[in-house]
């Protein structure tokens, strides 16, 4: 299944692009998205410990199942105010 | 208990938000916060920062802290906006209310929404050196 990702912040810079689309198997989670992620972008692997990730307009684990349709987010620490 | 976010390019006018307070008969304090971009970020000076957001996220994150603020304490209102795009030094970025019966909640709500905005809400900031 198809997996839209946008990123934000710095992780555009990382990426050279605020969004992609991956290819995933069905009962992927998030976890399996970042590795491919990371094959495509070395740069973002680079920041992974830092790493926040959405999917839709929640917060969200490595272990999350993705769904048909998902849209999944990944950015770095928030700094509002 | 009222609620009104707003996350906006639109300068903040407090006067303006100030005027379209609603006091409540039984609501004895309003707190309010403003926060300033400073003309230095880590001892450099800056002309302005550029604030991004993920907006959908970032008011859906703000209404699940106004949700823990409505069970934690007694709150009647709390109002606040969050300028985003590029925002001058001397400039608000912020500008949080809040009404409460008592100053002790009042105050530690207003705390909590900040202290929740600054580890949720996904908003960033770009420095735009002078």
């Amino acid at each position: 299944m198809r997996i839209r990702v946008h990123f934000y912040s710095y992780c555009k810079d990382l990426t050279g692009c605020d969004s992609a689309s991956e290819c995933v198997e069905p009962g992927s989670r998030v976890g399996d998205l970042l590795q491919v992620l990371f094959a495509r972008f070395p740069k973002l692997a680079a920041a992974r410990k830092s790493l926040l990730i959405a999917v839709g307009v929640d917060y969200q684990g490595a272990d999350y199942v993705l769904q048909e349709g998902d849209e999944v987010s990944l950015f770095p620490p928030v700094q509002g105010g | 208990m009222r609620r009104e976010l707003s996350i906006t390019t639109d300068k903040i006018d407090e006067a303006a938000l100030v005027q379209h307070r609603e006091l409540a008969g039984d609501m004895g304090a309003v707190i309010s916060f403003v926060g300033v971009v400073r003309g230095l970020e880590e001892g450099r000076p800056i002309d302005a920062i550029d604030y991004e957001a993920f907006a959908s996220m970032a008011s859906h994150q703000f209404e699940l802290i106004f949700d823990q603020v409505e069970k934690r304490w007694r709150v009647a209102s709390v109002r606040l906006v969050h300028r985003v795009g590029r925002v001058a030094a001397g400039e608000p970025s912020l500008w949080v209310e809040v009404m409460a019966p008592h100053r002790e909640e009042a105050f530690a709500a207003c705390q909590f929404i900040i202290a929740e905005m600054k580890r949720l809400v996904p908003i960033w900031k770009k420095p735009c050196p002078a």
